[in-house]
């Protein structure tokens, strides 16, 4: 009995009318303290349901969105196969470390409706899990089997280890970085400029056109990184608004 | 707002937000110019793909119109360029029959056929025999009314044949 007294929390103060009925104002100490609990769950409603979904689709939009070197066309790049397979290791690596609690998003207690929203929050998820993949892994040649390959060690190992939450935020941000830095700072790089001619290419930087021609390296405007930037940037906020779970 | 009514709105804004990126992905547009144009192309032809399925399909007639003053006046080419139009979705019998036509018209040729485009007219007459079986126009000026006589006519056309060497074929008459 005792216990079960010290769980409630005491509010020492007056009550006061007001014509507003969504809002109690408690005076407390002659403050008067606006208590919302509505207009809280639904902020955090609208967040689940609108944002999240809105954030992940864009993620989804620009991930596979390149600019091309030569005309500043918009190239859309679809994903792979293995970014799929990735995007599916990271689910079950989010529901393995508690960041996507399964029986918190589904459940057959839960409305149909709800059950539904939550699947659409967590297919928005997968298609911008996929879409980063498809950003930060080279689209074509060595260079694509060799990361795609480090990403596989990496999350393969992850599928086995013992960890939590924050354990995995640290090794998908290392991930992450590292591959971003290695496409779009080292291998852009390298990469020669697209709209030279053989001849010129070779006289003006043969050791870039080298490397391009040898690695298979597509030739994307610069603008291509600052776009996957973003993305990228924005799954990680995606993630940071993601509840673990839904039910109270 | 209730809680199933932000439910709702959630699904609906991901489902259309979702069809957006996955049609961006479908037709790759290379700028901001082109991605409106194929938009509106997804959408016509989409139209087109509702009309088929509920039934209601029906050629372009002002398209078919153009067609047939183009195949009278024997431009061929503009002519299949109008029939095509008027029918995207390859289900008129008669816009195909006239298409296997003009192929036929401008292959022939008083000393030797262009097999090319006679082919090209029994693919179409093939259309033709899918759509409708008993296709028969009703176009007077056609002197091969049906895709029997004109598919005849055609591997006729296309078969060598000591027949072929008969002085006399320059005198032959295109039907």
């Amino acid at each position: 009995m005792n216990d079960a007294l010290k769980k409630f929390e005491v509010v020492d103060g007056e009550l006061v009318e007001v014509d507003d009925e969504d809002h109690l104002l408690i005076r407390d100490n002659s403050e008067l303290q606006r208590v919302a609990p509505e207009i809280h769950e639904r902020n955090i409603l609208y967040l689940r349901y609108v944002i999240i979904p809105i954030v992940f689709l864009t993620v989804a939009m620009l991930g596979g969105l390149r600019i091309s070197g030569l005309d500043g066309a918009f190239v859309f790049v679809r994903p792979a196969l293995i970014c799929l397979i990735f995007a599916a290791i990271l689910l079950i690596l989010f529901a393995r470390s508690k960041v996507l609690e399964t029986n918190g998003w589904f459940s057959e207690s839960f409305p149909m409706l709800k059950n539904v929203a939550n699947g659409f929050v967590i297919a928005a998820l997968f298609a911008a899990a996929t879409q980063v993949f498809n950003s930060l892994i080279p689209e074509q040649g060595l260079m694509f089997w060799i990361v795609a390959f480090c990403f596989f060690w990496t999350l393969w190992n992850n599928l086995f280890a013992d960890f939590d939450a924050q354990k995995l935020f640290r090794s998908l941000g290392a991930l992450f970085g590292l591959a971003f830095v290695a496409k779009y700072l080292i291998l852009a790089n390298l990469t020669a400029p697209a709209g030279r001619t053989w001849l010129e290419a070779l006289m003006e930087n043969p050791g870039q056109e080298a490397v391009t021609r040898l690695l298979d390296l597509p030739r994307f405007s610069g603008a291509t990184g600052y776009i996957q930037f973003f993305a990228v940037g924005l799954f990680l906020l995606g993630l940071y608004l993601l509840p673990s779970r839904t039910s109270d | 707002m209730k809680e199933k009514y932000i439910q709702i709105v959630g699904i609906a804004l991901t489902a259309v937000y979702g069809v957006f990126v996955v049609f961006l992905y479908a037709a790759e547009p290379r700028s901001l110019e082109e991605l409106t144009a194929k938009a509106v192309e997804t959408v016509q032809n989409a139209a087109t793909k509702g009309q088929v399925i509920t039934g209601t399909y029906e050629i372009d007639k002002a398209k078919f119109s153009e067609g047939i003053a183009a195949f009278r006046q024997e431009n061929y080419p503009l002519a299949r360029d109008a029939f095509a139009k008027s029918d995207p979705e390859r289900r008129d019998a008669n816009a195909q029959f006239y298409i296997a036509y003009s192929f036929y018209r401008q292959g022939w040729g008083r000393v030797t056929n262009d097999d090319v485009m006679f082919r090209q007219a029994l693919e179409a007459l093939e259309r033709v025999n899918f759509i409708d079986k008993d296709f028969r126009s009703g176009d007077a000026d056609l002197k091969l009314r049906t895709p029997a006589e004109l598919k005849n006519e055609l591997e006729e056309g296309l078969r060598v044949t000591a027949d072929d060497f008969n002085p006399l074929k320059v005198l032959r008459e295109r039907k």
